[in-house]
């Protein structure tokens, strides 16, 4: 499928662009970490401290009121006092309104955030893929009938249906055994991984669209060649013509297609974690919302998996930048729905 | 009125007004039950007071004060002690309600939650006030509703019969005096004077018609949500000539006046009969202080002066209500000087609200209690061992001071301070872990594993105390604990079935009870028959069934 | 001619796909568990309170029957009344609708006019200092989350400076416009851009960037192309081949992905509206969601699907005149 072509293509590219090689970095950087969350993390990130709460990043010590009521005689007073709040090394990126790392949050963030984007982009794809082939290599009436859903879908905004399908279906999530913690090398850590069932399977029906376009497109123009043809007269059956034939020669746009929709996957995923449409409390947007509720005395919390979202989809834009360049599959390269 | 380090709200003189009766009462049923409480068993391990570890260690409750409850205050308080010792719901905390309040107006906060445009005084040359709530109303019909922020957008343009004071006590509105005519029998005088916004005169068959509108489904063209909020009421009708209402109930019905000073506002019989119900949920017409200027639904509701009200005209010329759902939203609101008060300030703004130097922070322990909530009839919560131990697990006074920045009260019965029926002999469950442990063994149910479902952002803090509570359950060796977090209104749905079986086994919720009584809190929750119960036991039922058949301690008029 | 037929074609096309998003909305009722009674009624009511209600509601009708009432009331612009208060829902998501739309049109015309220039100066200046700011620009913009800008705008431009309002949407743009003619005060218009500033940014980064993008890689194509270099050639001025020539080519892909961004574009006022209370449809349908307000939630959504079906009609349209060929695909 990868021809020597390709790839001399693809180190041609690589060698001349700095920000592919950036592209590539941050991407085997945050997947290695996202992979290795339990061995990478500090502490484990749902234990609480109360006592450690709101701990600013290293660097950015602060002095803080903190207010709290006692019951004096018999009448409430409201007692202000002044407080030294040190950042400690302990928590390298401060702790959340629960005394939670930081950092081992944002570790374990990019777990969901990178599982969602692969898993929704696989879902998408196969759906999309699937249906677009079809659509392509029939033509004719079951062309009209599948893309005209496809605009069906398109008309609703992702977001929008997104939401409204996690919304309305509920947000289930399923408990995924950590194997690290399993083997028994960082028992420290949660035994399980809380993966959000709901918003995969929706991530990738609102998503299947681009998919399906792209594909046709492919089928629309493979299907005339002369190859294909030649095996339609000796009697090859459809499917194997479209397996054989249709589909390898969709795959390059296909996949400079799919790393864009990993991108914006990730994103849509952050927006319905920040709007509370989510299965799980282990994820940037999750904690965005929350600390939006403390950017006056905390702005760490909220900062923190915000830049942690802008530069992995950064990362993951520049790798889709450098596959599409030096793959040129002709798809123009922007299709997909990001911007949530 | 904020600068100073130290501010003292008065909350003696509360404990003193609200429920001035019911609170001597129960102090009278301390002492005539003689000993304080610590009579328990096994008060080894704890370190606080000595109510608490009595209860703890009892496995029957025997720790009630009070032998031979006599009053319908006395049976509420052995009620709320039973219900401590069975630990039907982990209980938590008193939410309170933290108001910021610009500089540019002069308020106090409420008791119940509500805000009263008419009690806000603009001043500094400034006319109009804005409110900024969490959220907007469900439409404008006063009848049709249970929410508190809809209750504060229709309370500017209607009334009720009787209202309460800033303090809780009952006062008269539209009635000038109310009295008990016979057990299941009450009887408003109506006062003259008041007008509808229409300019119609308020007549008695317009009280009468706004009472029926809610209990009776045939009357008005509505299936009221309030009928259970007036309980025990089967109508009113006009005296034959007098200005006088008389409504009847079900049995003594001891709490009706109590009612009628928080619910049943006055809606004027031939509006509400010409009109469809999209009209009525869009237009106002009551007697109020204000009347409807402009609606614009979900958005915000603005009002002016009622030209001819019957007592002093408004303060404000005008009043906007907004909302905001998100508390960060309203506290940029009014430190940017867009809105004039705003609910539900979060613990960690206060200190930013004080300091700016435009406005203050007005607090009040308000009527919501926050609880767990563990259904009896599945494992492991039918055990009362382990429904003790979770509460024995759980470091309430650390969730109040560092959760809620102590903008809380821990609680330790289901009937909050300064309620009809609270039982001060009761304190809340200490935390002591080894015990906890114990009972979980004793009950037969260690390894259990627990799911706790909270709803997301419904009350102050919901999450992060759900979260705290699972991690100290979690922190024992022999349970574990989990969160679920909810959408509230799927969460509610399963709740509010009326079957115990579709509910959560263990779930996070608050209960907010604007009649100041024990009974309209643990009859709905705890009484076997109850709408929302998640508890059942013939003791209980007995002991409420005896309240109810006493007359209420706020019987004047 | 040919254009006409184009239109219709397309138009007769938007129809089936109204019919389908109307269908689609339909049904999601359907697949959703929970029982809408169970949000209309109290919390006490008796079954025949609840049998009354679903048979005022014709929940007990065949599906093919509450199927063609609905469709029968689009029809007619009734989309059922609000299970919350009880309003016409129709009333309530068209008072929204402008909200929506002012957010949307600012959003657009701040990236378009930010963008183009941007990415012709970029391509323009190939591999200088401003080809990488602008590379960097656009690059950071397509990878922001839109609801955390808004955030990060509102903390540093309306809490710490307080050159903006932290939220709201305040007079409104025709009101404000009213203002201006019928007193000849610019004070709604200024008031009106405390409002709209932050969110219209935090919306239309996103597309400023990814505009920014096309315009770049579309003019860098085009510059190279044979036709530019035969007009070059002729002698004509450099500015003139290239905003004249090579711009004009460049913006036919623009407008196509553009019109296939639009979805993006109301996905992302949704969520802005969100941060920023702006009462538009973005918030009716989140708060719709949660309240489980079924009339309020479909009308929503049938007028977003409309209002892209139609939107897009009217983007094919305008490609198709500016590129004739395609009407002949």
């Amino acid at each position: 499928m990868i021809s020597p072509r390709t790839l001399g293509n693809l180190r041609r590219e690589f060698r001349s662009s700095a920000l592919a090689k950036l592209g590539v970095l941050i991407v085997v950087v945050v997947v290695g970490v996202a992979v290795l969350a339990p061995m990478f993390a500090p502490h484990d990130p749902t234990t609480q401290n109360l006592d450690r709460s709101q701990l600013p990043p290293v660097g950015f010590s602060t002095t803080t009121n903190s207010t709290s009521t006692e019951m004096v005689n018999g009448s409430l007073e409201v007692i202000n006092e002044t407080n030294e709040i040190n950042a400690t090394l302990t928590y390298p990126l401060g702790t959340d309104s629960l005394g939670r790392g930081m950092l081992s949050r944002v570790i374990y963030g990019a777990r969901t955030s990178l599982l969602v984007g692969l898993l929704g982009t696989i879902l998408a794809a196969v759906v999309g893929v699937s249906v677009g082939l079809v659509a392509g290599y029939y033509r004719g009436r079951v062309d009209d009938t599948l893309m005209r859903s496809a605009d069906v879908m398109l008309a609703f905004p992702s977001l929008v249906l997104a939401i409204a399908l996690v919304g309305l279906w509920g947000r289930a999530a399923w408990r995924v055994p950590d194997p690290l913690v399993v083997a028994g090398i960082t028992p420290e850590m949660p035994a399980s991984f809380v993966l959000p069932g709901t918003v995969i399977v929706v991530v990738g029906l609102v998503n299947w669209v681009w998919f399906a376009r792209v594909a046709r497109g492919e089928a629309l123009s493979v299907r005339e060649q002369s190859y294909v043809k030649a095996a339609r007269s000796v009697g090859a059956s459809n499917s194997f013509i479209i397996r054989r034939h249709i589909l390898p020669n969709s795959a390059t746009p296909i996949l400079v297609l799919g790393t864009i929709q990993v991108a914006a996957i990730i994103l849509l995923e952050s927006a319905l974690s920040f709007l509370g449409f989510s299965g799980t409390t282990l994820s940037w947007g999750f904690d965005i919302a929350r600390g939006r509720d403390y950017l006056a005395s905390s702005w760490w919390i909220s900062t923190v998996p915000g830049i942690a979202i802008v530069l992995s989809v950064i990362g993951i834009n520049l790798l889709g930048d450098w596959l599409r360049d030096a793959l040129d599959p002709g798809i123009g390269g922007e299709g997909g729905s990001g911007g949530a | 009125m904020s600068n100073g380090t130290r501010e003292t709200i008065g909350r003696r003189r509360y404990l003193q007004a609200a429920g001035a009766a019911a609170f001597a009462a129960s102090l009278a049923g301390c002492s005539g039950g003689g000993g304080s409480g610590g009579d328990g068993g096994g008060s080894g391990g704890g370190t606080t007071t000595s109510g608490a570890n009595a209860s703890a260690g009892n496995e029957t409750g025997t720790g009630t004060s009070i032998e031979n409850p006599q009053t319908r205050g006395e049976y509420l308080q052995v009620a709320n002690r039973f219900s401590h010792d069975q630990a039907p719901w982990i209980f938590l905390n008193r939410q309170y309600s933290v108001y910021g309040v610009a500089n540019t107006v002069e308020w106090e906060a409420r008791r119940d939650e509500r805000i009263d445009g008419y009690a806000v005084v603009p001043s500094g040359g400034k006319e109009t006030v804005t409110i900024t709530q969490s959220q907007m109303d469900s439409g404008l019909d006063p009848h049709d509703h249970r929410e508190t922020p809809t209750d504060n957008i229709v309370l500017q343009a209607y009334e009720g019969l009787l209202s309460r004071d800033a303090q809780g006590e009952i006062v008269p509105e539209l009635a000038s005096e109310y009295e008990r005519i016979e057990p299941g029998r009450v009887r408003f005088r109506i006062r003259e004077g008041p007008t509808f916004h229409s300019g119609d005169p308020l007549t008695p068959e317009d009280v009468a018609f706004s009472i029926n509108r809610i209990v009776d489904d045939e009357v008005g063209g509505l299936v009221s949500p309030q009928s259970d909020q007036l309980a025990g009421v089967t109508g009113a009708e006009v005296v034959d000539g007098e200005r006088a209402v008389d409504v009847t109930s079900d049995g003594i019905n001891p709490i009706v006046f109590s009612l009628f000073a928080s619910y049943c506002d006055v809606m004027q019989q031939s509006w509400v009969q010409s009109n469809d119900g999209p009209y009525i949920n869009t237009h106002m017409n009551g007697t109020g202080p204000f009347r409807l200027a402009n609606y614009q639904e979900g958005v915000q509701v603005v009002y002016e002066r009622a030209p001819n009200y019957w007592q002093d005209p408004a303060p404000a010329a005008g009043l906007t209500i907004r909302s905001a759902d998100e508390s960060s939203t309203r506290v940029n609101q009014l430190l940017g000087g867009e809105t004039d008060l705003a609910v539900n300030v979060p613990p960690q703004d206060v200190n930013r609200i004080r300091d700016s130097g435009s406005a203050g922070i007005s607090p009040a322990p308000s009527t919501r209690v926050l609880f767990n909530a563990m259904r009896h009839d599945v494992e492991p919560f039918s055990s009362p061992e382990f429904r003790r131990a979770m509460n024995l697990a759980i470091d309430l006074d650390s969730i109040v001071e560092n959760v809620l920045s102590g903008f809380a009260d821990a609680t330790g019965q289901p009937t909050l301070e300064g309620f009809s029926g609270f039982n001060p002999q009761v304190d809340p469950y200490p935390q002591n872990v080894g015990k906890a442990e114990q009972l979980v063994e004793e009950s037969g149910q260690a390894g259990a594993q627990l799911t706790l479902h909270t709803p997301v952002g419904r009350y102050l803090k919901d999450v992060e105390i759900a979260q705290a509570v699972a991690n100290q359950i979690d922190q024992l060796s022999n349970v574990s604990c989990s969160v679920e977090q909810r959408e509230f209104s799927a969460l509610a749905e399963e709740i509010t079935t009326g079957k115990i079986e579709d509910k959560p086994p263990f779930y996070l919720i608050g209960w907010g009870n604007a009649t100041f009584d024990a009974s309209q809190t643990i009859v709905p929750l705890l009484a076997s028959n109850g709408e929302l119960t998640t508890f059942s036991s013939e003791r209980l039922d007995s002991l409420m069934n005896e309240a109810g058949s006493l007359p209420g301690d706020q019987e004047s008029g | 001619m040919a254009l006409g037929r184009f239109v219709l074609k397309r138009a007769l096309q938007g129809i089936v796909v109204v019919w389908g998003v109307v269908t689609v909305v339909f049904g999601l009722r359907f697949i959703t568990p929970g029982n809408p009674i169970s949000v209309i009624a109290p919390l006490d009511a008796s079954p025949e309170t609840r049998q009354a209600i679903a048979r005022e509601l014709g929940l007990n009708d065949p599906l093919y029957v509450q199927y063609l009432d609905y469709l029968l009331g689009l029809l007619q612009g009734d989309m059922g009344y609000s299970y919350i208060s009880n309003t016409q829902a129709s009333a309530q998501v068209f008072a929204r609708l402008p909200a929506t739309l002012e957010l949307a049109v600012v959003a657009t015309i701040v990236a378009v006019v930010i963008s183009i220039p941007l990415g012709v100066l970029s391509a323009t200046r190939r591999n200088e200092p401003a080809d990488y700011g602008a590379t960097l620009f656009s690059l950071a913009g397509i990878s922001t989350p839109n609801f955390w800008l808004g955030i990060m705008l509102v903390l540093v431009f309306a809490v710490q400076l307080e050159i903006f309002k932290t939220s709201g949407r305040g007079p409104g743009f025709v009101s404000a416009l009213s203002m201006l003619v019928t007193q000849g005060s610019a004070a709604g218009l200024l008031s009106w851009l405390s409002y709209i500033t932050l969110p219209a940014l935090a919306l239309g980064t996103y597309f400023t960037a990814l505009i920014t993008r096309l315009t770049r890689s579309g003019m860098l194509d085009e510059l190279g192309s044979a036709y530019v270099k035969a007009v070059r050639a002729k002698g004509l001025p450099e500015t003139l081949v290239r905003y004249k020539h090579a711009l004009r080519n460049t913006l036919v892909p623009v407008i196509t992905v553009l019109g296939l961004q639009l979805g993006t574009l109301i996905g992302g006022a949704v969520i802005t509206e969100a941060v920023f209370d702006w009462p538009g449809l973005g918030t009716l349908v989140i708060t719709s969601i949660t309240a489980r307000d079924w009339p309020i939630l479909q009308g929503s959504l049938v007028v977003i699907g409309v209002g892209f079906v139609l939107i897009n009609i009217a983007v094919d349209t305008l490609y198709a005149y500016v590129n004739p060929q395609v009407v002949y695909e």
